[in-house]
């Protein structure tokens, strides 16, 4: 092996020494592989790319005194990629969800010299929303268990595939009962919206892509598999050692990301649209108060064994190498960089936040296209409001409710409703509504019906 | 060696003809990958990127510190990607595309030549038609395994990573059993190239001793 070092170091040394010879200050090169198209990175890749929040950490003294930094960054639609690019070391960094995170470590470490570090995540939902299984909006399937016999698309090898595989499992549905087909998110949406596939289940944001558009209706939440969902941060380790500075101020700027957009989420979701193309009122759903994502970088005991389960079955499914968790998942980088910023990493770790409970009692919202965003802490009046914006025919972006059972936020539009007396409640799924509408002597009614009741003859 | 003089004699007497080709084989094989896209996905590419695969292999070599870990990732460095993006969800995303990778080009080159070297030693062939059958048989299933193995398409259904499944995931095959498949894809590889290394071996022999028995044989007898 020495041997091979010792030829290989004369190889360099005859075809390099010249390049490198031109460079005179140390050029720092940071490339950033991220997802433009995957919520979940944002606050680890566009939103830093784009508000220079890495510049702005950046370690400038000391030894970093005469650094000049030279940053890149490369936008994928899914993490396979950045991982490749990341072992021919064309990227320090790559952003990407649970699934590929585990395929970029376990790919590493088959390798004799090479190793990345998860080094931060970038946000959560803790039971497992944002992937979600889609219909035809016409379709009359509503539940999962309906599915036996269909086809089924998704883009194998994502969160959302794995999400799927144990959907179907735990509701009784072996895979020789269904016909799985390969898709991409984009194909998939295409698909639904032509009525071409019986369902489709894909990552976010795609399923409330077609909810808002008006071409999907979700009958599946990831929310049900109760296994978190989460992004992260991972870093090629050659490049964590030489610099981890340089790593500190990553996870500083996702930290400050974060803290962005929870500042104003409207704000947030209007500038991500015009980086990403995705609709704000899409976005909305996932980094307003209540929504999908809990944006939070820290490392928790719950993800790492939610990593492993996910390792589990992509071992079965893929025959992915395996991964040792212990080398890959490293605290250090985020406590030094919280150290640093003098924001406690203990308490942000210990912190778990479920939709369920933390958005018990948050208020409906409507997004006016000219006066913005209005809150409403009862149903009846969100619905008044709704109906009296629409009599004066403004145009109303989007609505937002909960689901009562998951706490899930929800377009207004696409939940289920059910009337009690005088009394409105919210669903994701038909079931449930139906369910709650017979205990409550309740029956179920379209959005439109529950606006119509609030509408004033005068 | 008299195998050896044969395949030497051969090769001399024909390498033009098999370089040539080994270059079209390689050539010709990423045009019918892409028109095998373009058929599939009825739509033309809309974008072309060249990468500078120098330049990233040297990239490479600087910063992998063992050898052993060097040739798969070069093995992936691509040199032109073709394909087709579809703009109408977010910033746009690649969903299908052709991706030219030197490497694999190289491998289908050596293909082209060992299928250009089994046709001269079969070209005055006198043999029977039915061992002919069988060794054309030979030739097109291991030319078949390597060219299969080599594909090198990316469809975004298969997270954007370009492997020689692809191909048959496209042409519809269930996507269990092309995940399955995937792992074989080196053993498949070098399974084609066996056989055709035995057909050459096979071939160059069944000559010389064609060529032995004619000289053996008395004249005017």
């Amino acid at each position: 092996m020495k041997n091979c070092f010792n030829l290989k170091s004369a190889f360099l040394a005859a075809t390099l020494i010249p390049i490198g010879a031109i460079a005179q200050a140390e050029k720092i090169s940071i490339a950033v592989g991220h997802q433009s198209m995957c919520t979940d990175t944002y606050t680890a890749g566009i939103v830093i790319k784009e508000l220079g929040l890495l510049e702005k950490h950046l370690p400038t003294e000391g030894a970093y005194a005469d650094a000049e930094y030279d940053i890149s960054w490369a936008d994928y639609s899914s993490g396979g990629p950045i991982t490749n690019q990341m072992l021919a070391n064309k990227l320090n960094f790559g952003v990407m969800g649970d699934y590929p995170l585990i395929v970029n470590g376990a790919k590493f470490q088959e390798t004799d010299s090479l190793r990345t570090l998860y080094v931060a995540g970038t946000g959560y939902n803790l039971k497992g929303s944002g992937n979600a299984i889609v219909v035809p909006v016409e379709s009359d399937i509503y539940s999962i268990d309906q599915l036996n016999g269909k086809e089924v698309s998704t883009p194998v090898g994502s969160a959302a595939w794995g999400m799927l595989l144990k959907a179907m499992q735990d509701n009784g549905i072996p895979t020789s009962d269904y016909v799985l087909k390969n898709q991409s998110p984009a194909v998939g949406a295409a698909n639904i919206a032509a009525g071409k596939i019986d369902a489709h289940s894909d990552f976010c944001p795609w399923s409330e892509i077609m909810e808002f558009r008006g071409t999907g209706r979700k009958i599946y939440d990831g929310a049900e598999t109760g296994v978190p969902y989460l992004h992260g941060v991972v870093v090629r380790q050659d490049f964590a050692e030489e610099y981890p500075e340089v790593v500190q101020a990553f996870i500083k700027a996702v930290y400050e990301a974060g803290e962005w957009i929870r500042e104003d989420p409207m704000r947030a979701v209007s500038e991500m649209e015009g980086w990403t193309g995705v609709e704000k009122e899409v976005l909305y759903l996932y980094f307003s108060k209540g929504g999908h994502l809990t944006l939070e970088p820290s490392i928790k005991t719950e993800w790492i064994d939610a990593l492993k389960f996910n390792h589990g079955v992509l071992v079965k499914e893929k025959a992915i190498p395996p991964l040792d968790f212990e080398a890959w998942i490293t605290e250090d980088y985020l406590k030094a960089a919280y150290a640093d910023m003098g924001v406690d990493y203990a308490a942000d770790k210990a912190k778990m936040v479920d939709p369920a409970v933390a958005n018990e009692g948050l208020p409906m919202e409507i997004w006016h296209a000219r006066d913005g965003i209005s809150s409403y802490a009862t149903m009846p009046e969100f619905l008044t409001a709704v109906a009296e914006m629409q009599g004066t025919g403004a145009k109303l972006n989007s609505t937002y409710v909960y689901d009562v059972e998951t706490g899930l936020k929800l377009f207004g539009k696409t939940a289920f409703w059910v009337k009690t007396g005088d009394g409105y409640a919210t669903f994701l799924r038909k079931g449930e509504a139906e369910a709650y509408a017979a205990e409550n002597a309740g029956a179920l009614v379209t959005f439109d019906e529950a606006v119509a009741d609030f509408i004033s003859e005068t | 060696m008299a195998v050896l003089r044969t395949l030497h004699h051969t090769i001399a007497q024909d390498w033009q003809r098999m370089l040539l080709s080994g270059l079209l084989f390689a050539v010709l094989f990423q045009v019918l990958m892409l028109l095998a896209l373009m058929i599939r996905f009825q739509a033309l590419p809309n974008y072309v990127v060249a990468y500078d695969w120098i330049g990233n292999v040297i990239h490479i070599v600087k910063s992998t510190p063992s050898w052993r870990d060097i040739p798969p990732i070069i093995n992936q460095e691509w040199l032109l990607e073709v394909g087709k993006i579809n703009y109408e969800y977010g910033t746009g995303i690649s969903e299908w595309s052709l991706n030219v990778v030197p490497v694999r080009m190289m491998v289908l080159f050596v293909l082209g030549l060992l299928v250009a070297l089994c046709t001269s030693l079969q070209r005055r062939d006198t043999c029977t038609a039915g061992p002919a059958t069988t060794l054309r048989a030979a030739t097109g299933i291991g030319t078949i395994l390597v060219a299969m193995t080599n594909a090198t398409m990316s469809w975004v259904v298969c997270c954007a990573a370009p492997s020689w499944v692809v191909g048959l995931a496209m042409l519809g095959l269930g996507v269990a059993t092309s995940l399955a498949l995937e792992t074989m894809g080196p053993a498949l590889n070098i399974a084609g190239f066996g056989l055709l290394s035995c057909t050459v071996v096979f071939l160059a022999w069944r000559k010389t001793r064609a060529a032995k028995s004619q000289m053996g044989a008395p004249s005017h007898a």
